[in-house]
């Protein structure tokens, strides 16, 4: 059942689509990270041009990053000051960023560093991820207790200015290293189409020290504000985000994340981690075969044709 | 429609095309260009019968991938004009058997000798980016124009089909030509009969195709009203998120 997408200009298989962001939408919810990252290279192995799959799948992680927020708040564990720091930070971030991806997709060369970021981040953060899972399970094995939070916040962290109370995460810090953080996770939503949890979650456990339960919750502010931002001004600006494309991203993500709410509970989460990263190593190294070996077809129509 | 009749030294052949119609059918796959028509030869010599439908020409932008410190990457990107939006060329025969090379270089006939217009054709049906940048024309470099028509046909937007024209009843011939879902602007239809290899009477008409259906009426918003699409674009995101955490709320 083949549906033409008009933005995109190709057409696939519909229920393949849906079954794939259910797939990517099961995970996320299920593991908590890791699935986002491998939509747009899955959407690339489909035919979709990079330029519209970074930009449709952007409103694809608007709309589960808006849910996850709404069961966070539920739950009383969002800080909106620190999140909506970091979204400030982020809308800097992303308008800046769908303005660089513009220039590249005029340059020509878009494709390409869409398919070099997903190689490099796929790489790290699948061989993060392994290393971590493996770590994990050796040590349940063993019967250790699970590693103490490590400390990562460097020195100079303590002395910069405009320090803002954050009364429910329990801090007193300045704003810029929350503005910068917000605004890196800006530019890559836009210009990978992803939400950045993978870098936020991190960042606001080891570097910022929010307490763990928080950490989630505030990072999903940014998350919707950036891809909301950057599906706004890649449609503006690029006219890139594919509708049709998006209502089956939706239709596929939403069952696959409200099957992988309820199945998280359940699994064993570290064996699915390291499987996880398997195979967002592999779709990494799909992804640097096609940037490092010699293409067969040495010719590559651009956008911008009249 | 034109009616061009070639004249040939004696003897005279007595050929024509008649009451050739040429119809536009819309279905779900796209719409479909249909031709029927009638052979009038009192010789009854051995005709061929070759349907053409082009697409409005457009600048193609592409680029050439080189190496770059291990990586391949795009090189500058160059522009090739007048290519046809769409060429399929439907014969009673393949092509090579109905004429040589020369003459069908000479008539544009084929997926490897079809010619490239002059100017594109530029309005509110084409879209691009606008401003885009190109570091030349590549219209004299035939590897360019050989590179586009590879793509294109990889697309499925040039092709040929040797047997797409049949002689339903002697004299009465049928074509059926695919047209892609997505092109909207003025087509040309052409429909030539050939004996011995030169053509012999000449048929043209010109097809408007308009957007229609409600994939390409998204194309028009997407192109036409680009902001309001995209703020629609994330408040359909948001909202689904949040029916999406009410349905959640349930389980």
């Amino acid at each position: 059942m083949d549906l033409y997408l008009p933005i995109a200009e190709v057409s696939v298989n519909a229920p393949l689509v849906i079954a794939l962001a259910a797939a990517v939408g099961f995970v996320s919810a299920a593991l908590g990270v890791g699935g986002g990252l491998l939509m747009v290279p899955v959407l690339m192995f489909l035919g979709v041009p990079p330029a519209v799959a970074v930009a449709t799948e952007a409103s694809h992680v608007a709309a589960t990053s808006t849910a996850g927020v709404i069961a966070f708040t539920r739950r009383r564990a969002v800080d909106f000051r620190m999140g909506g720091v970091l979204a400030a930070g982020g809308a800097v971030g992303a308008v800046i960023g769908v303005e660089l991806f513009r220039r590249l997709r005029l340059a020509g060369q878009a494709d390409l560093v869409v398919s070099l970021a997903y190689f490099l981040f796929l790489s790290v953060v699948g061989g993060l991820m392994l290393a971590e899972s493996l770590t994990a399970i050796l040590r349940r094995r063993r019967g250790e207790p699970a590693a103490p939070r490590r400390d990562l916040r460097p020195l100079w962290l303590f002395g910069l200015p405009l320090r803002l109370r954050f009364p429910q995460s329990r801090l007193y810090i300045s704003v810029i290293p929350p503005l910068a953080l917000g605004a890196i996770a800006g530019v890559l939503s836009a210009t990978m189409g992803i939400g950045g949890g993978f870098l936020l979650v991190p960042a606001l456990a080891y570097w910022l020290r929010m307490p763990a339960g928080l950490v989630v919750g505030a990072s999903l502010l940014p998350i919707i504000v950036t891809t909301a931002l950057a599906t706004v001004l890649h449609a503006g600006r690029n006219q890139t985000v594919d509708l049709a494309l998006a209502l089956l991203l939706l239709a596929g993500g939403v069952l696959g994340a409200q099957l992988g709410a309820q199945a998280a509970a359940r699994v064993r989460s570290e064996e699915l981690r390291a499987l996880l990263a398997v195979v967002v190593l592999v779709v990494g190294l799909k992804m640097g075969l096609d940037l490092f070996v010699r293409p067969e077809e040495p010719f590559v129509l651009l956008a911008g044709a009249g | 429609m034109a009616d061009q009749p070639y004249t040939q030294p004696a003897p005279a052949v007595s050929a024509a095309l008649a009451e050739t119609n040429i119809r536009v059918a819309s279905g779900p796959g796209g719409a479909r260009v249909v031709v029927y028509g009638a052979v009038f030869d009192p010789r009854a010599r051995p005709s061929d019968v070759v349907v053409l439908v082009r697409g409005p020409g457009r600048s193609v932008r592409l680029a050439r991938k080189s190496r770059i410190l291990g990586l391949w990457l795009n090189g500058p990107p160059k522009v090739v004009e007048g290519a046809p939006g769409f060429y399929r060329i439907a014969s009673t025969r393949p092509l090579a058997e109905i004429a040589d090379g020369g003459s069908r270089r000479d008539l544009g006939l084929g997926v490897d000798a079809m010619r490239f217009g002059a100017s594109p054709q530029t309005g509110p049906t084409q879209f691009g980016a606008p401003g885009a940048g190109v570091s030349g024309r590549a219209a004299d470099d035939p590897r360019w124009r050989e590179a586009v028509v590879r793509l294109y046909a990889r697309r499925g937007l040039y092709g040929e089909d040797p047997a797409g024209v049949r002689f339903v009843d002697p004299g009465l011939f049928r074509a059926e030509i695919g047209l892609p879902a997505a092109a909207a602007g003025t087509y040309r239809a052409e429909v030539l009969l050939i004996q011995d290899g030169r053509p012999v009477a000449r048929r043209a008409r010109s097809l408007q195709l308009e957007p229609a259906g409600p994939a390409l009426g998204l194309q028009v918003a997407a192109h036409r009203r680009p902001w309001l699409y995209g703020v629609a674009a994330a408040a359909l995101a948001l909202a689904a998120g949040w029916l999406a955490s009410l349905a959640f709320r349930r389980t």
